[in-house]
Order: C-alpha cells, then structure tokens, then sequence
C-alpha cells in the first residue's frame, strides 16, 4: 500500500480502508481536493486497517464495512479501543439500522452512505473532528421512518413527550457527540446534574448506552 | 415407468389366484363332505342298534313272561285242585285262563320279534306249550271226585316234567339270544372300526390337501412379501435420493443466491459507488462556464445513485448481508422491518436468550423459514400481528412463528411453501410443526437440533 505521508500538522491525517481500489483512488482525489485533508494511508482489508492506525495514529479513518479478513465494524471496535481519539466514519453499501448501531456501539461517530460520500464525506469528517456525530441523509431518513412507523404500529406514547425542556437540551447535546463536562459548560449545570439527566433520559426512553442514545436522537430527528 | 412395470408382473399371477380360490374352496367341500358322510354313518349305526336291542328287549321280556306264565300255570293248578269248595275252585280257575291267554301272547309276541337262529328252539317250546296246555285241560276236565287224588297225581308227574323241559328250552332260546347279542355287538364294533378307518383316512387326504395348499399359499406370500420389500426400498431410495436432490438443490440455490449478493455488492455496488464520486471528482474539475458538461456529470451521478439503490435492494432480498455479518437475530429483526414497511403487518421478533453461533446451514434454514412463513401470513392468512421467537433449548434451537390470522385446516392443506420449508428442516435433522385451524390462527414451531 502506499506509504504513510508526512504532512503539516494542521492537516487532519486520514486513513482510507476500503478493499475497492477505485473507490480507494476516488476518495484520495475527493479529499485531496480540500486543502486541510491528508490522506495518510491506504488500507485493503481490517488486519491492514487496524495495523495501519496503530502505527500512524491517523485523525480519522474512513471505513468500508464489507472487508475481507477483518470486517469494519470489527475494525472499528479495536482501532478504538486501542485510541479512543481516532474518530471513525463508516462508509458504506448498507443503509439498515443493525448496521448503524453495531457502527456506533463499536465505536465511529459518522456513518454514511457511499452514494453520498462525495456529497457528504467531507462534512462528515469535519463534524466528527469536532466531536459531533454525522449521518448520511439518506441513513437519517431511513431510521426516522422506521421509527414513526414503529410508533405508529405498537401504538406506543412517544416516550419523547415524558423528557423536560432540560433533558432534551441534554439529550441532544450528548447526542452531538459532546462530553458531560462540555454540557455542563455549555449550560451552566454543574457535572453531578449532568450526570443525573443522562441517567434520567436513559431511563425514560428506555435506552442503555449512548450509541443507542445516538440512534434514537437521529430517529427522532433531533440531529443530523 | 420400467421400474412399477417389472415390479407389478411379479406380483400379479391371475393363473395363481384362481389356483388358491379353487384350492380353498375344494378344502372346504372336502370337510364339509368328511363331516356330512361321518354324521350321515352315526346316525345309520345308532339306528340298527336301537332296532336290534330293541327286539331283543321284546324277545327277553315276552320270554320272561313266557317263563313266568308256565311257572303260575303249576301253582295255580295246584291251588285248583286243592281247592276246599268249588267256588274258590271256580276262582282259580278263571284266575288259570287267564294266564294261559297272557302267556299265549306272550309266545305270539315272541314269535314276531325272533331271530332265524332261535326258530327250532321256539316251535320245539311252542309244541311243548301245547302239550302243557292239553295236560292242564285234562285235569280241569276231571271229574270233581277224582280231582283230588289224580289230579295231585298228575299234577306232581307229568306237569312238572313238561314244565322243566319247557324251562330248558326257555333258557336255550335266551342263551341263543345272548350270544346273537353279543354277535351283534361284535358286528356293531366292526362296523365302528371300518367307519374310523374310512373317516381317518379322509381326514388324512383333507389334511395332506390343506398341507399342500398351505405350501403354496406360504410360498406364493413369501413372493409377495419379497415383491413387496424391494418395491419399498425402491421407494424409500427413490424418496432418499429425492430429498437429497432437493436439499442439494436448496444449499446450491442458497450458494448461488449469496454468490450473486455477493458479486453484486462487492463489485457492481462498489463500482457504482466508485463511478459516483468518479464523477463528482470530474464535477469539481469541470471549468466555470461549461454548463452543459456540468449538467452531464450530474445526470450521471444521479443514474449511478438510482442504480446503488437497487443494487442495494437486489442483494438484500437475495441474501441479507445481515445473516453472514452478524447473524441470525439482526437478520431477523431487518426482514420484519421490511415486511412491516411492505405490508402494514405488524412482526415482532424476540430473541430472548442470543442464540449461540449457529452453523451457516441453521441460520440459513431459520431465516428461510420465516421469510417463508411471514410470506404467508400476509398473502394467505391476512394477518395482523406475528411473533417471531427463536430461543435456545438444550442442544436444539428453537424457532415458532405464530400470527393472528384466520387459520386453515393444517391436516388437509399443505401448501407448497410449507412443504419446502419441512423440507429444510428436516435436511437438518429437525422437527416441523404447523396447528392451525380455520379462524385461530396459525402457529408454526420448528427444531432443529445443535451439532455437537
């Protein structure tokens, strides 16, 4: 593969893992088009991803799902347990919610479509360096759907209706991929109340962890 | 076609079962006729038995009257004589002639029941009776002076010596009679004998018939057993190879299925998807101004993004990328997704404990099953809601599928899915099970056990 480049430290390093090298060389071009972007290195399969990312530290890695070897999500879930700081984008072929929420609960906090990555990569790299989650519109959409078909069908109440003003200002902030800390600051609560309506909010919309937390966030619309 | 041709002309001999009704048949008469003949004898044996002892009863007891009469005779010709006055005299002897009328009787009735053997005994004693007879009138015939004297006289000579000689021929005449009788037990007992022996061997010739029958009747059944044994393992191999040509073709059909996924997600999508930021990567490069190449570039684009989706689509229906990535549960929970998108129905599908890893084969039979399953809850049945459960229990994995909708008969109808999908199961070595009742419901529970 290619070697890793050395490039100015503003730039955001990304590593590409993709097993289509057509797909690997159209992403490189759409990314060197943005002057802040480095395409630090080129993975064909998982292992390669993970081994890639454990030596060059990359900002972020795009990452295709179906790889041989090492799937993505695999791939994923050891490239951040390894660094939590490298933030993972999820490009691919799949656009089904068991998809989506393994991604997330694996650990990446943008998951797109790859008919939409020359559209949205971009962004979607730039939200996810800022901490945010991202996804495709055509992901959002699905989910969203699922979801009010969902409701309508099990006729169930939109727990969503039993969350305070506060809980929802919370629950979006978290959900943008901000820190209990970073929310706290942000309004003015102190960390111990944080805490407690996140544990609040699980509760209510009976969720266990913040990858669900995301994928009912974007369900529901509350972020793109 | 060859196979029931060769196997039917075995089978069927008409020449043999005319053969075996002609057999039986003749059995049947034949102890019917050795009955008949044996009861039909009997009967003719009992007969002249009874009719001989009879007469010889007859001769016995006119004879023991005969004997009885003579010996009164004596007595009462004494008493006659000693009579004290002639009235008393006058008494016995009315008393007299009347017994001489019984035992003339008495020698009649004798006379009629007698055997050839006993005839010069019988006129000897007839001829002695008469002499008695005349003795007996001569003395009544006395005069009433001389009857005293004379009579005692005569009485005590010459009756008594007629009397015992008419004795002896009494006694010869039954002692004839007795050895007739003992001849004609003999003849009886003979008679019994030949009987036996034509009776024994007509039961001898019904049974050698009936053994000879019962030879060809084992013989001709042991042949049909023999047809019959190898027309059904031609059956069950047929069926065998059957069921195995019909798994092979499920697990090649599912092969391909996947292959084609495959191929199509691996390259044709990825190639579309590639060829989609290809032309976003031209886009960009398009000079300011070149409207019209700008506009080319977007429709392509747009003809690329149409043609990921369906490709999308295309491989998720053959195969959902789902079942080889992460399992059976996830693929479960996308198609009751899609069935409820599709079809208003509401599936619900609970995994209450995760279901260990399971063999491709397993996952690939279970999650056939279902799509199967819920094809015909919305087609056939009208089905509101359905719940799918799929849970392990000890070395098996158990799946049912139960909906809310108006049921059918399951012992007659059997449709072609449920039959494929029976088909699955049991490659697996697996059970499949269907209650359903018009108006209940269906219920669906299959098995299938764990590979060790």
């Amino acid at each position: 593969m290619a070697p890793l480049q050395t490039s100015p430290s503003t730039s955001i390093r990304v590593l590409l893992a993709d097993d289509h090298t057509v797909m690997r060389n159209g992403l490189r071009l759409l990314l060197e088009r943005q002057g802040d972007l480095t395409v630090m290195g080129e993975a064909a399969d998982g292992r390669q991803a993970v081994d890639m990312a454990a030596a060059g530290n990359p900002d972020v890695v795009v990452m295709d799902i179906a790889m041989p070897q090492l799937n993505g999500v695999e791939a994923t879930r050891q490239i951040v347990n390894r660094n939590p700081n490298t933030a993972i984008v999820i490009l691919s072929m799949h656009s089904d919610e068991s998809y989506v929420i393994r991604s997330l609960k694996a650990g990446a906090r943008a998951y797109l479509l790859k008919d939409s990555a020359e559209a949205d990569l971009i962004s979607a790299i730039h939200a996810i360096i800022e901490g945010k989650s991202f996804f495709s519109p055509g992901v959002r959409r699905l989910l969203k759907e699922d979801y009010m078909r969902e409701l309508a069908d099990m006729g169930a109440e939109d727990t969503y209706e039993l969350l305070t003003t506060r809980e929802r200002e919370v629950l979006q902030l978290v959900a943008e991929g901000k820190s209990n800390k970073e929310v706290a600051n942000l309004l003015n609560l102190s960390l111990y109340t944080v805490e407690t309506h996140r544990t609040h909010i699980l509760q209510k919309l009976n969720l266990h962890s913040v990858p669900e937390l995301i994928l009912y966030a974007v369900r529901k619309g509350i972020i793109s | 076609m060859s196979l029931s041709q060769t196997l039917g002309s075995k089978v069927r001999t008409p020449g043999g079962r005319s053969l075996l009704i002609a057999g039986f048949g003749g059995l049947l008469l034949l102890m019917l006729a050795v009955g008949g003949y044996a009861l039909q004898m009997f009967e003719q044996v009992r007969q002249s038995d009874a009719q001989e002892r009879n007469v010889y009863l007859r001769r016995a007891r006119s004879l023991e009257s005969v004997r009885a009469g003579i010996y009164q005779s004596a007595i009462v010709m004494r008493d006659y004589l000693l009579a004290p006055d002639p009235d008393s005299a006058g008494k016995h002897f009315d008393e007299w002639t009347d017994i001489r009328g019984a035992t003339d009787r008495a020698m009649l009735e004798c006379a009629s029941a007698l055997d050839p053997a006993e005839t010069v005994p019988f006129r000897n004693l007839q001829a002695e009776v008469q002499v008695y007879w005349k003795l007996l009138d001569f003395i009544t015939e006395l005069p009433p002076r001389n009857k005293h004297i004379h009579g005692a006289e005569f009485l005590s000579k010459e009756v008594v010596r007629h009397r015992t000689t008419m004795l002896n021929l009494v006694d010869r005449i039954n002692e004839i009679d007795s050895r007739q009788m003992a001849a004609g037990d003999a003849k009886l007992n003979a008679t019994f004998a030949m009987l036996r022996l034509r009776l024994m061997m007509m039961v001898a010739g019904t049974v050698a018939v009936g053994l000879l029958l019962a030879i060809f009747t084992m013989r001709r059944t042991l042949r049909l057993e023999h047809a019959l044994e190898l027309r059904y393992r031609e059956v069950a191999r047929a069926r065998g190879e059957l069921q195995d040509l019909s798994a092979r073709l499920v697990s090649a059909q599912e092969e391909e299925r996947r292959n084609i996924s495959r191929e199509l997600h691996d390259e044709v999508g990825q190639s579309l998807s590639a060829l989609l930021m290809e032309a976003g990567n031209a886009a960009a490069r398009v000079p300011l101004g070149s409207d019209e190449v700008r506009r080319h570039v977007e429709s392509i684009k747009k003809l690329a993004e149409a043609s990921v989706n369906v490709i999308r689509n295309m491989t998720l229906l053959l195969r959902p990328s789902m079942l080889d990535d992460f399992g059976l549960v996830p693929a479960l929970e996308w198609q009751a997704r899609e069935v409820s998108k599709r079809t208003g129905m509401r599936v619900h599908v609970t995994a209450p404990e995760t279901p260990p890893e399971l063999p491709d084969e397993h996952r690939t039979c279970i999650y056939r099953v279902v799509q199967e399953a819920l094809h015909n809850c919305s087609r056939h049945a009208q089905a509101r809601n359905v719940r799918v459960v799929v849970r392990p229990g000890g070395e098996k994995i158990l799946l049912s599928v139960e909906d809310d909708g108006q049921g059918f008969d399951a012992r007659r109808v059997r449709g072609l899915g449920l039959v494929g999908m029976q088909e699955r199961v049991h490659h697996l070595g697996g059970t499949f099970e269907v209650q359903s009742a018009p108006g209940t419901g269906t219920r669906l529970a299959i098995e299938l056990p764990l590979a060790s």
